[in-house]
């Protein structure tokens, strides 16, 4: 369950050794258990440069990935996770955690408590996950209200002390580094027996509860006969309950409307006591029907000092909040283009703001652009190929909204525009960005009477909602497009299809 | 050394982070493990510096005190260090801790004879105990979390020598019950309990168990810890979590049978841990649940449903390692704790984590894996190899499957997934309709394959779609329904960008023949059909190297002549030489032949040009065999990476002659006196099977006239074989010794050269008789030659000793064919002809017990001596 050692490397592309090691630790006592346990198969922690060199290799980060290498680009050189073999002084270091994000990569190597060859199954090797946590606690941490470089150095300058304190030993004791940050401030509080690992402390002040539903909307629309259109919504409920008392308890219920969608796919936050079944078995999975589970959904917990995710799910709208076609023809060096939205009735028609970008890929900039819309201003980006109908609070009377034109361009220069992997020919897209404030598409809501508190003192309860576009794509529907399995038409999606008949008959 | 300002230990930490070997090599390496204890008590640092100083400690402890002796000294300073604090409040109390703790475990200084370790462990249990240690220890304050920390000092002890807690069970539930910090001691009372379980099992012996988990906090007789339990666990180091299944028979722990009060008593702890879990971390609560899980795991009498009211909590929740930890238990415990239907909801919790948008890739990732490798409770197929669980029908993993808009990692994932199930599809016999998995599989790899071919594309995306097309041949090799779309399509990719020959080549070197064949078949067509110049010129070589065989030969050496002339640089024609020297190894002969004369005769650079003699020459001389292995890896230096080099080697070590220990043995047969001349008679064996073996003699002090080589195609060992004649032509009638020299091709090709030891060849092994002397007067004969010796020659007498067989048979045995005149038993005249030309008479009369009076002449008196010589040693010869 160990770690064997942990690392932060920046990524830094252009510079000679393509990144910089911006922490490490190491834990000794677990290498002494590693080097028992792997026997033959034990191959030592290396020192930081070394280890870089080996990870931004495997990582493909290095900048020559001009050649073809065996040992990094084999067909069988597949690699499934995120956990992958280093190849260092002779030896294979293996299992090596380790992602990317936001330019950061956190890696981290567990202990096997056996030898490493053959390599066991990862699913049988509990200091994996362990690690994962780890390094998730640690990518929280540093993204946690972290604006510039100057913040991201205060808090690499706080991951010994921390590490110190959530992983003295190599083996984690809590994931949550804030908790730690806290816990060496609040040393002087006196603790009781109940008192849970994951609270630091106690809450003194006035009692209130905060409860947001955020829901992010994504969708693929193709406008084809063969291809389903698909739409998800993904709702995150954030808590942050602000109540006296070492343990006290909670009811939250998230409620639907008569005609609100199903939540399903829920994953709870680990504070949450128990859990009805009916929450625990709604499930995306299943074909839905009208006797899906449909709430109220109750979440009796133990709230956490911090804020908290309560829980995530997704559902399945009956339509997409809006519904569009995007055609898009290629005539030698420009393309005509041509846009339809509507907004579907039953949606809120008061938007925080609505755009839609529609970036050309694998093409010069933009010389000229002949166009109409019917509604709301175009914006154009000409360097950077792409355009931006913005569409702003409301859609007009009609909930429908019309764009057509033609885009002119220059030569391809390959420095500046951007190179696209599907944006291929006649491949395209354009992309819906929107925000509608107290409004979620599935109807969930958490009303204040809802919320139970058992502890003294009536606390003030506010709720917040909001539904926000995210990958909410309309594909150029004169070209092939990027398919998942779901949008192929199945004996089951045709439902689906019939669905986008409804709907465009109703908005007809 | 004196004190070092803060600023000169950041620099010197600095430098010794950048890469501590190079540092501990340098001038000051020495001295830093000193140096920085001694900071430590020193008034002048900062409290920062000096946990900085520690952490270096905490994580370097092996470099700055080295062996045991250090680790103790360095322990015991480190404890000095703390006992001499002030009682106010400090922050160097962990890390103190810590820091004694890693130097002890890390130095292997810890143990029942080290001072350090009898003076760590009871002031952690102390501490760990919540007891008032007095003023050294500092403010109430600090008691709480330094009880934590000594619990997790005891922890990592108890890690690294399972056992050594063994006796504070009771102490440890007792501090759970009451007041202590729910974590730190919940996992420490955990660990303790299963190592234990584990060692008394181990040991076959129990020393009461319900002795130890009830004996409250003042453990009986002195030292609560246990070094003679730690002794046994040493033996092995305790897996906390031993990979499943393999553990089964690694845990033994069915055989410890506890009795009903040591297992209500077990039964206790054990839901006491489980109740306060809530109160963990998520992290521990998984860490708690995989050390309960594999405690109780096989103990009989236990079952596991302790663990049920935990569990749809756990499955609730988002958290990756919560997850693990039930698999972990679903492993252990299989039907016991989970029910078919348990099993199902696990399968779709997993199947939701799998792709959840809330979570992150590397979650998605791994829940896939495990869904892959999920713990059946009654797998099908064989273990240890990813399959989709039984459970997972289509239906459920709908959502799981790749699409061109996925990351690469987990578009191979899906992939991998979406092949299992068109194997299982494939069984239904369902055709390839559009909307089956296959048809997907299909456009999916086609969409790949149309991003790999894209010009001017990142070298990942050609590598995924190759790695994606490896998977697909691994799962589905098989069935041609998918492969011949895959041979087809790859061989359009590689019409639209040759560039990624490299790709290809790697792909035929890795796949089986269901894809590897009609593959080859289509690239070669792909290349022979479309001559390029310059770069692509350059990967169509390098795919006909790797493609090229006896097949469509002439297609091939057209394309490779008209190649040729476009062939200006010194790399091109490598690239077309590799091509005809994988033709060479093909065993295509005559158009090569002419393709190779023309190269030679064509081309400006030396180096092709005599590449290309060099061949031909090879395809002209060698027979195909002997090719193959000219032209094979080499046997000498079968690793080595460069071709030339690998090449050269090759040649080297096939078109030079190896000198080898003989596998043969020669040995002279009978004389045989018949002939013109005299002729060795020689036998051969050999030990292991030898080719085209040539014998070259060589006359030691030229006596003989030079001798001709004797050639023998072919020898097997334990095949007897004819004997050898080898005529001689003495110069003098001298016996001598032959070197021996032995050429011969091993089975594997090489030419190998022996030395062989020397074949003496005796005076006897030249005797001939005289033509047959004229019928009725053998005596005139005889009497004539005797006289014809004198007076140029030598007469002699000498005393031929016999042994009892008596004269008649040693004259038959030696001399029989020189007999020309004889009276048995008592007197012979031999006559011996002794080439060039000479002649030995001899007369053997009257003989008597031990011997007989031999009369000698000879024309030639340097003979004499040796037919002395002869004749002494008959009796002797038998």
């Amino acid at each position: 369950m160990a770690q064997r050692a942990v690392w932060l490397i920046s990524r830094e592309p252009g510079t000679p050794f393509c990144g910089t090691v911006r922490f490490s630790r190491r834990y000794p006592t677990v290498e002494k258990r590693a080097k028992v346990f792997n026997g033959a198969s034990y191959v030592p922690i290396p020192e930081d440069g070394p280890f870089l060199k080996a990870l931004l290799f495997e990582l493909r980060l290095l900048d020559d990935d001009e050649d073809f290498i065996e040992s990094r680009d084999s067909c069988s050189h597949i690699n499934k996770t995120s956990v992958y073999g280093l190849l260092i002084g002779g030896g294979e270091l293996w299992p090596v955690v380790a992602f990317l994000k936001n330019n950061m990569i956190y890696a981290c190597v567990p202990l096997v408590e056996q030898t490493l060859s053959p390599h066991p199954p990862l699913i049988s090797i509990s200091g994996i996950s362990q690690g994962f946590e780890l390094l998730f606690g640690v990518q929280d941490f540093l993204s946690l209200s972290q604006k510039n470089d100057t913040e991201l150095n205060t808090k690499l300058n706080q991951l010994p002390d921390l590490l110190l304190q959530a992983c003295p030993f190599g083996t984690l004791l809590d994931a949550n580094l804030q908790n730690s940050l806290d816990s060496i401030n609040f040393a002087s509080v006196t603790h009781s027996q109940k008192q849970p690992a994951w609270k630091v402390g106690t809450y003194k002040g006035k009692p209130q509860v905060s409860i947001s539903i955020t829901e992010k909307v994504k969708s693929m629309q193709y406008d084809k006969q063969d291809i389903a259109d698909t739409w998800q919504v993904v709702g995150t409920v954030t808590c942050k309950c602000d109540l006296e008392g070492i343990m006290p308890n909670v009811t939250i219920s998230l409620s639907l409307p008569t005609n609100g969608s199903p939540l399903q796919d829920i994953l709870v936050h680990p504070c949450v006591t128990s859990l009805d079944s009916a929450i625990l078995t709604s499930s995306s999975i299943d074909a839905m029907d009208d006797s899906a589970f449909s709430g109220p959904y109750k979440f009796p917990l133990t709230p956490p000092l911090e804020s908290f995710n309560l829980c995530y799910y997704t559902s399945q709208v009956p339509v997409p909040p809006i519904l569009g076609f995007y055609q898009m023809k290629e005539e030698e060096i420009q393309v005509k283009i041509t846009v339809n939205l509507k907004l579907h009735e039953s949606v809120k028609n008061n938007f925080e703001f609505c755009e839609a970008h529609i970036p050309f890929y694998n093409r010069g900039p933009i010389t000229h652009v002949e166009y109409k819309v019917s509604f709301g201003q175009l914006e154009v980006f000409r360097e950077k190929s792409s355009l931006v109908w913005i569409i702003g609070q409301k859609f007009p009377k009609s909930m429908e909204i019309n764009l057509s034109g033609t885009v002119t361009f220059g030569a391809k220069s390959h420095e500046k525009q951007s190179f696209d992997e599907i944006c291929i020919g006649g491949t395209a897209y354009l992309k819906l960005h929107f925000r509608i404030l107290d409004y979620t598409l599935t109807g969930c809501y958490a009303d204040q009477h809802s919320v139970q508190v058992f502890a003294s003192g009536k606390p003030k309860i506010s709720t917040h909602r909001k539904l926000i576009s995210s990958d909410y794509y309309i594909w150029n529907s004169k070209a092939p497009a990027p398919v998942t399995y779901g949008s192929l038409l199945l004996s089951e999606s045709l439902c689906l299809l019939s669905e986008r008949g409804k709907v465009r008959n109703k908005i007809t | 050394m004196g004190p070092l300002s803060r600023e000169t230990w950041a620099q010197r930490l600095g430098a010794f982070r950048a890469s501590p070997s190079a540092f501990m090599a340098g001038p000051e390496g020495e001295d830093l493990g000193r140096d920085l204890l001694s900071e430590l008590r020193s008034e002048k640092l900062s409290e920062q510096t000096k946990i900085s100083l520690l952490a270096l400690s905490l994580e370097y402890p092996a470099q700055l005190w080295p062996d045991a002796t250090a680790a103790e000294a360095a322990a015991t300073s480190l404890l000095d260090t703390l006992v001499l604090l002030p009682p106010r409040p400090s922050a160097l109390r962990r890390p103190l801790l810590l820091a004694a703790t890693t130097a002890l475990v890390a130095g292997d200084a810890l143990g029942p004879a080290s001072e350090a370790s009898r003076r760590l462990l009871p002031l952690l249990l102390g501490l760990a105990s919540g007891r008032d240690l007095g003023r050294g220890f500092g403010p109430a304050s600090e008691q709480r979390p330094l009880q934590a920390t000594a619990c997790e000092c005891l922890r990592e002890l108890e890690s690294c020598k399972p056992g050594l807690l063994g006796g504070c069970l009771g102490l440890l539930r007792g501090l759970l019950g009451q007041e202590g910090p729910v974590q730190p001691l919940s996992l420490l009372l955990a660990l303790a309990l299963r190592n234990t379980l584990v060692i008394q099992a181990r040991a076959r012996a129990r020393a009461g168990l319900q002795g130890l988990l009830m004996a409250g906090d003042t453990p009986s007789g002195g030292e609560p810890w246990n070094w003679a339990l730690a002794e046994e666990g040493d033996a092995r180091l305790q897996p906390q979590a031993p990979s499943w299944p393999a553990a089964e028979e690694e845990c033994g722990l069915a055989v410890l049978e506890p009795t009903p009060e040591e297992a209500r008593e077990l039964r206790a702890a054990v839901a006491q841990l489980l109740d306060a879990s809530y109160l963990l971390t998520p992290v521990a609560q998984a860490q708690l649940l995989w050390l309960l899980g594999w405690a109780l795991r096989g103990l009989r009498g236990q079952t596991p449903v302790l663990f049920k009211p935990q569990l749809v909590r756990l499955l609730g929740t988002a958290q990756l390692t919560l997850l693990h930890a039930v698999l972990a238990l679903k492993a252990a415990f299989g039907e016991a704790l989970f029910t078919a239907q348990d099993e199902a909801l696990l399968l779709r919790r997993l199947t939701v984590a799998a792709q959840h948008p809330a979570l992150p890739l590397p979650a998605h990732l791994f829940h896939l894996h495990c869904l892959l490798s999920f713990p059946e409770n009654w797998p099908l197929g064989p273990t240890g190899e990813e399959a989709a669980p039984l459970l997972l029908g289509p239906r459920l993993c709908r959502g799981l499957l790749p699409s061109l808009l996925h990351d690469p990692m987990a578009l191979l994932a899906r992939l991998h997934l979406l092949c299992l199930l068109c194997v299982e599809d494939e069984e239904k016999e369902e055709k390839g309709q559009d909307g089956s998995p296959r048809h997907y599989l299909e456009e999916l790899l086609a969409g790949l394959r149309q991003r790999a071919a894209l010009d001017g594309g990142p070298r990942a995306s050609a590598t995924l779609c190759f790695q994606a097309s490896y998977l697909v041949v691994q799962c589905l090799a098989t069935q041609p329904t998918v492969l011949t779309p895959l041979t087809h399509g790859l061989a359009r990719l590689y019409r639209a960008r040759p560039v990624l020959a490299p790709h290809f080549v790697d792909l035929l070197d890795r796949v089986g023949p269901e894809l590897g064949e009609p593959l080859r078949v289509a690239l070669r067509q792909e290349v022979v059909s479309r001559p390029g110049r310059d770069e692509a010129l350059r990967w169509h070589l390098q795919i006909l190297a790797e493609v090229a065989d006896g097949k469509a030969q002439s297609a091939t050496l057209g394309f490779l002549g008209a190649a040729a002339a476009h062939c200006t640089d010194w790399g091109l024609q490598q690239a077309l030489l590799r091509v005809c020297r994988a033709l060479l190894r093909a065993g295509v002969g005559g158009g090569l032949a002419d393709l190779l004369q023309a190269l030679a005769r064509q081309w400006e650079d030396p180096d092709g040009r005599d590449h290309a003699r060099l061949y031909y020459i090879l395809l002209a001389h060698l027979a195909g065999p002997k090719l193959g292995v000219a032209l094979g890896p080499s046997p000498a230096a079968p690793a080595l990476a460069s071709s030339l080099v690998a090449e050269n080697q090759g040649f080297a070590a096939v078109l030079m002659v190896q000198e080898a220990p003989a596998p043969i043995r020669l040995s002279v047969g009978p004389h045989r006196a018949a002939g013109p001349g005299p002729v060795l008679q020689l036998h051969v064996e050999v030990l292991e099977p030898a080719y085209s073996l040539e014998l070259r003699f060589r006359v030691e002090g030229q006596v003989y006239a030079p001798l001709g080589a004797v050639h023998v195609p072919c020898l097997c060992p334990g095949r007897p074989c004819r004997p050898l004649l080898l005529p001689l032509q003495p110069r003098r009638p001298a016996p001598t010794r032959l070197d021996v020299r032995a050429l011969y091709t091993t089975p594997t090709g090489l030419t190998c050269h022996a030395h062989l030891p020397p074949l003496p060849v005796n005076f006897a092994d030249l005797f001939l008789p005289f033509p047959q002397a004229p019928e009725g007067d053998k005596l005139g004969f005889f009497e004539e030659l005797w006289d014809s010796c004198l007076p140029k020659g030598a007469e002699s007498r000498l005393w031929c000793p016999l042994g009892p067989q008596g004269l008649e048979a040693l004259v038959s045995r030696h001399l029989e064919p020189f007999v020309v005149v004889a009276q048995p038993p008592t007197s012979y005249h031999v006559a011996i002809r002794l080439p060039p030309d000479s002649r030995l008479l001899l007369r053997l009369e009257a003989a008597q017990e031990d011997g007989v009076p031999v009369a000698l002449r000879t024309d030639d008196w340097a003979v004499l001596p040796l037919a002395g010589d002869y004749l002494r040693g008959l009796s002797a010869a038998v």
